[in-house]
């Protein structure tokens, strides 16, 4: 069974219809890319998934069950929503870490917060919070940052700071992790530190979808790409396929802008 | 040496009295109008807008399919109540002195029957703490209103998707953040406040400059004395001198982060 | 008319001003009924409303021995009302006023007030009579009401005592800038001599103009001359030379106390009064401040 199927999502900005009819399935463990001008839909995509906006129309399932559903209002009561959010990690362009907590706190936050909400926290408190403390450690050791657990986000780069914004998405175990355009706000000097760490979590088969302008990039790591233009899926396939033989006029036209 | 005389220890024992009544007001305003200032600020952002589900939903059965909504769902949709109430009452609070709100807050209300505050000390202090803390809360929420919204969205959007509540955001992520950029415009409104407190004299409330000015007329045996009203200005310096210390403290602490 | 629109209009205020304390923070009630000695919601304050329109009696004197206290209006003006060094009232007015309050079975409560908002502060309730060596003008005898005339007082001319020389025999004011009271009876008298007026808050303010010399002489009472300037104050420099009063060919100016208007508290004054001057007791205590030439023994 798909982690995820999206189905028929239709969004509107008023009169602008933003996502057009957008379906699609995930399998467990794989990598799906979508590329797409800018303005094509592609974030808007992703914040629908993340509940950051509500679709028109459409559904949302995960694991078969629906998270979404445009025309039933039980599914996006608030209380809930917050819960379902914990299905998909989400990795911003601008990193959005939280300034005035340290590399390490960010990423254990907002465990800790989940964790004191459990009945038997009180009790348990010293344990918990350093089991999360470590974990939140183990996460930064992946991610090459071992020694910056203890800065602040100013006192990092621009590609360590992405990578601080990884491990705090990471922490939470979500189903499907999504990057938007994760390494456009960066130097192209500091790109590729990035984008290694996302090419290895795709080696140990996280299940991820990435907004991306690196073509070479999705062609090597995607399993699956997406090609958006316009609010439309214009094309999807494998990814070597969709990137290397497009079928498509538009998917080709788009294509050749990144040739070189 | 004048500083031994009698007349310095009486004026300066009287003045004394006074700075007690003007550090007062002054605690009493930052208690009250810091949090209620939050509030009225919170009001002010609030998005309620109790017409909006009718009429789409009117829109959605009655309009013919594609036209797009006139101006009037427009204005119905965002017609938000709570908000007009708080930005009409910011404006009445900030377009009007002080000294005016003060006196109709004092004297209005008794002579309009509904209720008084007492013609003593007590009574003229509580009704100018009330004064202070509505004016100063005004002020204050429009501080917090750019201070919030000075926060950048997507700080509120990362705590959404790691599963936080909205109080969790507002306190965990928002509030240090908020308090940071607020420090600089809240120090000149808190050094404002210092010198406002002498204004609580224009009914009598026996502050600091009230009693410089007593010597004036004749107090406690002196009559005719002009150097206790300018003397008074030594209060004010210290008063404002630590205030402006603690609060540069303040910003010092936070600068740990950007 | 004016006064009721002007009044609706600052209740409008007021009420938004209330009503959003009331609901956020919920003071202004409490901080009403903390003070219930000095509520103005008694019986008799309340009809003090109507009184105003109609002439029917106000029952003050009730209020006042309901309360135990009678609340008297003053600011700080020596000799009539000013603090001694343990900080007790006392004065001409201030001693008369507690033998008042024996008179009425009550005690005296003095409450220092903005003397721009006398009127006011009695019209509230704040306050029970204003007894602080007012004059009685035209415009006091409108709002409030007055007692009989119990000392009498005249406008003088305040100048640096090194030039007083250059003022005797003065007939006109013209050419000078002097400092006065703002709508003080002072201001009435210099603008009538012609003076080029400077108004200020405060009495005691007209003199730190002539102190510093950015007004040439300033008008004020006789009274409060004789004890603000010359050995002793900050006012060394300073002397006065001319009674604008005489001046102008007109009667000597009277004090008197204001009440509510139609507040029997009026009647009962000047029995009081009457009674304290036949045995004395007025001359001996207006002698204790140096006012005995001044005070009005008929």
């Amino acid at each position: 069974m798909a982690i995820l199927e999206v189905q028929n999502i239709e969004k509107h900005f008023g009169a602008t219809k933003v996502l057009e009819d957008i379906s699609f399935g995930l399998e467990q463990g794989q990598a799906l890319a979508i590329i797409g001008s800018s303005g094509s839909g592609k974030t808007t995509l992703l914040r629908c998934l993340n509940f950051l906006e509500k679709p028109d129309h459409g559904r949302i399932l995960v694991r078969g069950k629906t998270l979404f559903d445009a025309d039933d209002p039980a599914t996006q009561r608030e209380s809930e929503v917050r819960k379902k959010r914990l299905h998909f990690g989400m990795v911003f362009q601008s990193f959005n870490l939280f300034p005035q907590y340290t590399a390490l706190k960010n990423v254990t936050l907002a465990k800790e917060l989940l964790a004191k909400e459990q009945p038997g926290f009180k009790s348990r408190k010293k344990e918990i919070l350093a089991e999360i403390e470590g974990e939140g450690k183990e996460l930064l050791a992946k991610m090459g940052l071992s020694d910056r657990a203890g800065h602040y986000p100013h006192q990092l780069s621009g590609g360590q700071q992405q990578r601080v914004a990884i491990a705090r998405a990471l922490a939470l175990h979500p189903d499907i992790l999504c990057f938007d355009e994760p390494t456009s706000a960066l130097d192209p000097e500091l790109t590729g530190e990035v984008l290694k760490v996302i090419r290895s979590l795709a080696e140990q088969k996280t299940t991820m979808i990435i907004v991306t302008h690196e073509m070479a990039f999705a062609r090597d790591v995607a399993d699956q790409v997406i090609f958006m233009d316009g609010g439309l899926i214009v094309e999807q396939g494998d990814a070597h396929q969709v990137i290397e033989h497009p079928q498509q006029e538009r998917t080709r036209q788009f294509l050749s802008r990144y040739a070189d | 040496m004048f500083f031994m005389s009698a007349e310095f220890q009486t004026v300066v024992s009287a003045l004394n009295e006074g700075f007690v009544k003007t550090v007062q007001l002054f605690l009493v305003t930052l208690t009250g109008a810091l949090p209620l200032g939050l509030v009225i600020s919170f009001g002010s952002m609030n998005r309620w807008a109790p017409l909006a589900r009718p009429v789409h939903w009117l829109l959605r059965r009655k309009a013919p399919a594609g036209r797009r909504p006139g101006k009037l769902a427009g204005a119905l949709t965002a017609f938000r109540p709570i908000r007009l109430i708080c930005r009409l009452l910011v404006w009445i609070i900030r377009g009007t002195p002080l000294v005016l709100q003060i006196l109709i807050i004092y004297y209005v209300p008794p002579l309009m029957k509904v209720f008084n505050w007492g013609g003593g000390e007590g009574g003229r202090f509580t009704a100018v703490a009330v004064a202070f803390i509505l004016n100063y809360s005004f002020y204050f929420s429009e501080i917090y209103r750019g201070g919030i919204q000075g926060v950048p969205v997507g700080q509120q959007e990362a705590g959404q998707v790691l599963g936080m509540t909205k109080s969790q955001i507002f306190f965990q992520v928002t509030l240090l953040q908020m308090i940071k950029r607020i420090v600089p415009p809240m120090s000149n409104e808190i050094i404002t406040l210092v010198k406002d407190t002498s204004l609580a004299r224009v009914i009598a409330l026996q502050e600091v400059i009230w009693m410089g000015e007593s010597f004036m007329k004749g107090n406690r045996g002196y009559a005719g004395l002009i150097w206790p009203l300018f003397f008074t200005a030594v209060y004010y310096l210290a008063f404002s001198g630590i205030v402006t210390i603690l609060l540069n403290r303040l910003e010092k602490k936070l600068s740990f982060f950007r | 008319m004016k006064k009721t629109l002007s009044l609706a209009l600052a209740l409008t205020l007021a009420l938004s001003l209330t009503a959003c304390g009331g609901g956020e923070s919920s003071s202004a009630p409490a901080g009403g009924s903390s003070q219930p000695d000095a509520s103005a919601s008694t019986p008799a304050d309340a009809s003090a409303s109507s009184a105003g329109n109609e002439a029917e009696a106000v029952d003050d004197v009730a209020a006042v021995t309901e309360k135990g206290t009678l609340v008297v209006g003053i600011t700080n003006f020596e000799p009539m009302d000013y603090q001694d060094a343990d900080g007790t009232w006392i004065g001409f007015d201030a001693d008369m006023a507690k033998l008042f309050a024996e008179y009425l079975g009550v005690t005296a409560e003095f409450v220092e007030i903005n003397w721009d908002y006398k009127v006011m502060e009695l019209e509230a309730g704040n306050i029970d009579a204003v007894w602080n060596g007012m004059t009685l003008n035209d415009e006091v005898r409108a709002a409030m009401a007055t007692s009989v005339p119990y000392c009498l007082n005249a406008q003088v001319l305040v100048v640096p005592a090194d030039k007083a020389a250059d003022f005797e025999g003065l007939t006109s004011l013209e050419g000078l800038n002097v400092a006065v009271e703002s709508g003080s009876v002072g201001e009435d008298a210099a603008i009538a001599l012609g003076g080029s007026t400077v108004p200020v808050p405060k009495q005691a303010d007209t003199l730190l103009e002539v102190s510093a010399g950015t007004s040439d002489a300033a008008v004020i009472d006789l009274l409060m001359a004789g004890a603000m300037i010359g050995e002793g104050t900050s006012y060394e420099n300073l002397t006065y030379v001319l009674n604008l009063n005489e001046l102008q060919g007109q009667d000597s100016e009277e004090y008197g106390v204001g009440f509510r208007p139609d507040s029997n508290l009026v009647d009962e004054f000047n029995a009081f009064w009457a009674e304290k001057v036949a045995d004395g007791t007025v001359l001996e205590v207006a002698t204790t401040y140096g006012l005995q030439e001044s005070v009005i023994l008929e």
